[in-house]
């Protein structure tokens, strides 16, 4: 049972990696990102190439996730700029339509180039041994990096200015630009950012099973159900959900398989919409 | 007066009716080619539904493959368990896609969840279909398939037959959507595209006009996609994947005009051609696709019909 | 003194409805002017224009003789002209110290100089200073949004109806803290509903009815104004 519970934790935090920018992304520029587990899967692939290529797999994967980065950072500066000249729900609508051809496009690029290709990572030592409970090293590494990944996250929206400035921004874009703030800049560096966590999420998930170029869609699926449940405006709704997800991901799959447990996630997602609309902990204004 | 009002929709329909008639005289004796307008058909049909539930009243499901699929697979199941012939199974197809259909409407509608939840919600119901069909394995036959040639609805299997049987109910499709938008739901479906705030004030029951569109458009959705499975002679996941329904229909309807008549069969035609064109690129055309979809959310969103309305100073539907 | 704001002419329209139609007024350094009128007059409309959150579709607006009536309004900020909102705007999941600070955004070197003072003005957010904005009272929030504006070293304060909302007590406190800022040389343009207040405070008023200036003057003549004492002081 245990085993179950820190697998579904682990599977959580890595969620929680792909929803935290999806969460960014919407409370910084209203845009839903809807190709966001491309980004996820660009970074994935591109460090599998990068190995293939022979480099020292932990440098494949600082430039798989860099990679993931700058096709966020083009992303936003080009196919996003009609939908930033928008406003509210035209905005809303726009950024939906051109994630999701972007999606389609990214989809059938990798599925037509590199079909076969998928990222897994192996690491030296499979298991070992804790208090008699048999532990894949790979989930502890897994854990590892996003606990580390979100405490410097929360470091860097708390401590620093940078991240202040982005926070006030999620929460009341009128009152930052009140302040004398320019929502439109961040913005890049926010998208740019959260491209790269998603491509840690991709590579962690190579780490853990293995990250195939067709797995776009389900990512970003999972990214937002997670991402609407604890609030698309907030950060540490979106980490709560991810690990309280797969954690009832984990016990599901267990107990019911595979295919109903994404019934039983999407009842629990739509469930927690209906009754708390903003999110499990979105601020009641 | 109000004959005059129409003329330019019924003077449309039957040319619709008339051209499509002749195509497969144009196809000659390729079974290939007659597939592929019977497709074109179907894809219509699938846009005119998506006209509804999107162009007319603002809902964007990203579900249309698996509803028209959801429906699809009950019919063919259905009719396998219980040796019912599918002309009764459909109708419980056509059903259970109106419910479901009219289910996220009204769960999103009445909460006032914006744009994003039914996209997020339908976009994982895409994703929760497509995994039920893998997972019911015994039911579904998984990614393999079921062949549904020998199950009854012979007068779907026959070619040419096919066509016009499929176009017929095309047809009905095309008069269903003139008789909805010229009755009172149309005008309440153009206030709300227009503006929903406005509408509510107005005095006009919102939800109820927005799940109507939802379980119509759903429906004939549903009928579609039961049709088609039937014509196909096979059914399998794939054939209602997101990559190979809803970005069609998504392109179909944007390249045609959304809430037109005339803009789904536009649309359809014009996509088909173009599929045509980008067959020999094998499954590279779902990243066509996706560039075409982008360049034209940003660049020509009023679609043809908007385009030939401005050059042809005459009415089009 | 020469104007520090002008506004000339300006028409502000809703879509096709025109909410301000031909408004000039002008502050000049160091003064204190109110704009009164009753709700729905366009006071609010006519601040958010001149803080560059909406575009006039006719006339200027000068900020030191320049114009700024096309700027955004994050660029207005940068020049000094500070706009303290009736909703306030405040981040409701930050402490009064994060949203102080961040008022400072286009001064960030001077920071905590400017902190010393606010919080000097207003002792009561020193004692909640670490307290959430969003679980503040109405008037502590007012308190935060003038003095995140304060941050800014504002030329010019442009405060629309601070005492919505506040008791009394707070409306007294907020008025003697502006008045000493006023004193210590700042401009600000001041909308009000309390007319009474604003125009004991204020050297020169405009009243703004219907989107058009109806009088102006200087604010002890209006006080003594009959219409005005009929309309806006309750007086018979």
């Amino acid at each position: 049972m245990i085993a179950i519970l820190v697998d579904g934790i682990v599977q959580g935090l890595q969620l929680s990696l792909m929803a935290v920018g999806i969460t960014l992304i919407y409370g910084l520029g209203g845009v839903l990102n809807l190709a966001h587990g491309q980004f996820a899967v660009v970074g994935g692939i591109a460090t599998a190439l990068f190995v293939e290529a022979g480099v020292n797999p932990l440098a494949a994967c600082a430039l798989g996730i860099l990679s993931a980065g700058v096709f966020g950072f083009v992303v936003d500066r080009t196919l996003l700029l009609p939908a930033y000249r928008s406003a509210g729900e035209e905005r809303l609508l726009l950024g939906l339509l051109i994630t999701l051809g972007l999606s389609f496009v990214v989809n059938g690029f990798l599925d037509y180039k590199y079909p076969n290709i998928s990222l897994t990572l192996k690491l030296a030592t499979p298991s070992f041994n804790v208090a008699g409970i048999t532990v894949r090293t790979a989930s502890v590494v897994a854990a590892a990096i996003a606990i580390v990944a979100f405490v410097l996250l929360f470091a860097f929206l708390k401590g620093t200015l940078l991240g202040k400035v982005i926070r006030s921004i999620i929460q009341n874009e009128v009152g930052a630009g009140l302040c004398g703030i320019n929502p439109g800049r961040i913005r890049t560096l926010i998208v740019t950012l959260s491209a790269m966590m998603a491509g840690l999420g991709g590579v962690v998930q190579g780490l853990f099973s293995s990250l195939g170029t067709e797995m776009g869609n389900e990512l970003t699926s999972f990214a937002l159900i997670v991402a609407v449940v604890g609030g698309v405006r907030s950060i540490n709704g979106t980490l709560a959900a991810g690990v309280l997800l797969g954690i009832v991901n984990a016990f599901a799959s267990y107990f019911v398989g595979a295919y109903l447990t994404l019934i039983i996630l999407l009842g629990t997602a739509v469930f927690t919409i209906l009754l708390r609309p903003a999110g499990l902990f979105a601020y009641r204004t | 007066m109000n004959k005059d009002r129409y003329l330019a929709d019924y003077v449309t329909l039957l040319l619709v009716a008339v051209v499509l008639a002749l195509v497969p005289l144009g196809v000659g004796d390729s079974a290939h080619y007659l597939r592929i307008v019977t497709l074109m058909l179907i894809t219509i049909a699938y846009a005119v539904a998506f006209n509804i539930i999107f162009g007319h009243t603002r809902q964007l499901f990203l579900c249309i493959g698996a509803l028209a699929g959801s429906s699809a697979y009950l019919s063919v199941v259905l009719a396998i368990k219980t040796g019912l012939s599918p002309w009764a199974t459909i109708p419980l197809g056509i059903v259970s896609a109106a419910l479901l259909g009219g289910a996220f409407s009204y769960v999103s509608v009445r909460r006032g969840l914006g744009v994003i939840f039914v996209g997020i919600v339908t976009l994982v119901f895409s994703l929760i279909f497509h995994n039920l069909v893998l997972g019911l394995r015994e039911l579904t036959n998984g990614e393999t398939g079921i062949e549904t040639k020998g199950l009854g609805a012979a007068v779907l299997q026959s070619g040419r037959g096919s066509y016009y049987v499929i176009l017929a109910f095309l047809m009905a499709c095309l008069v269903l959507y003139h008789l909805l938008m010229r009755s009172r739901a149309g005008t309440a479906f153009r206030a709300i595209a227009d503006d929903e705030f406005a509408a509510e004030l107005a005095g006009i029951d919102v939800t109820f006009y927005k799940v109507l569109a939802a379980s119509i458009g759903s429906a004939l959705l549903g009928a579609a996609g039961a049709i088609y499975a039937f014509y196909s002679g096979f059914i399998s996941p794939t054939e209602y994947a997101l990559v190979s329904v809803d970005i069609v229909v998504l392109v179909t309807l944007l390249l045609g005009g959304m809430g037109t008549l005339l803009g789904p069969v536009l649309g359809g035609v014009v996509f088909t051609v173009l599929d045509e064109i980008v067959r020999p690129l094998g499954r590279l055309n779902v990243l066509v696709y996706g560039v075409l979809m982008i360049v034209l959310v940003i660049t020509f969103r009023q679609g043809l019909v908007a385009a030939l309305r401005k050059i042809v100073k005459v009415r089009i539907p | 003194m020469s104007a520090l704001i002008g506004v000339e002419g300006i028409e502000v329209a809703y879509g096709d409805i025109a909410v301000v139609r031909g408004v000039s007024l002008e502050v000049r350094e160091g003064e204190a002017v109110a704009v009164i009128g009753p709700n729905g007059a366009g006071k609010t409309t006519l601040f958010k224009t001149i803080a560059g959150m909406l575009k006039p579709r006719a006339g200027k607006i000068l900020y030191q003789g320049a114009r700024i009536d096309g700027l955004r309004h994050y660029e207005i900020v940068k020049r000094g002209v500070i706009y303290v909102p009736a909703e306030r705007e405040l981040f409701p999941q930050m402490t009064v110290l994060e949203n102080l600070e961040l008022g400072a955004y286009t001064n960030y070197k001077s920071r905590w100089e400017r902190l010393k003072f606010v919080l000097g003005l207003f002792p009561r957010l020193a004692e909640r200073r670490r307290q959430m904005a969003g679980t503040l009272s109405g008037g502590e929030q007012q308190m935060v949004a003038v003095g995140r504006g304060l941050m800014a070293k504002p030329r010019i304060l442009l405060l629309d109806e601070p005492s919505t909302g506040l008791a009394p007590l707070f409306v007294s406190e907020l008025y003697r803290q502006l008045s000493r800022l006023k004193g210590e040389g700042l401009t600000i343009l001041l909308a009000e509903q309390q007319v009474p207040h604003a125009l004991s405070f204020t050297e020169r008023a405009y009243v703004l009815e219907n989107g058009g200036i109806r009088l102006f003057g200087k604010s002890g003549d209006l006080l003594g104004d009959p219409e005005i004492q009929r309309s806006y002081l309750g007086m018979a």
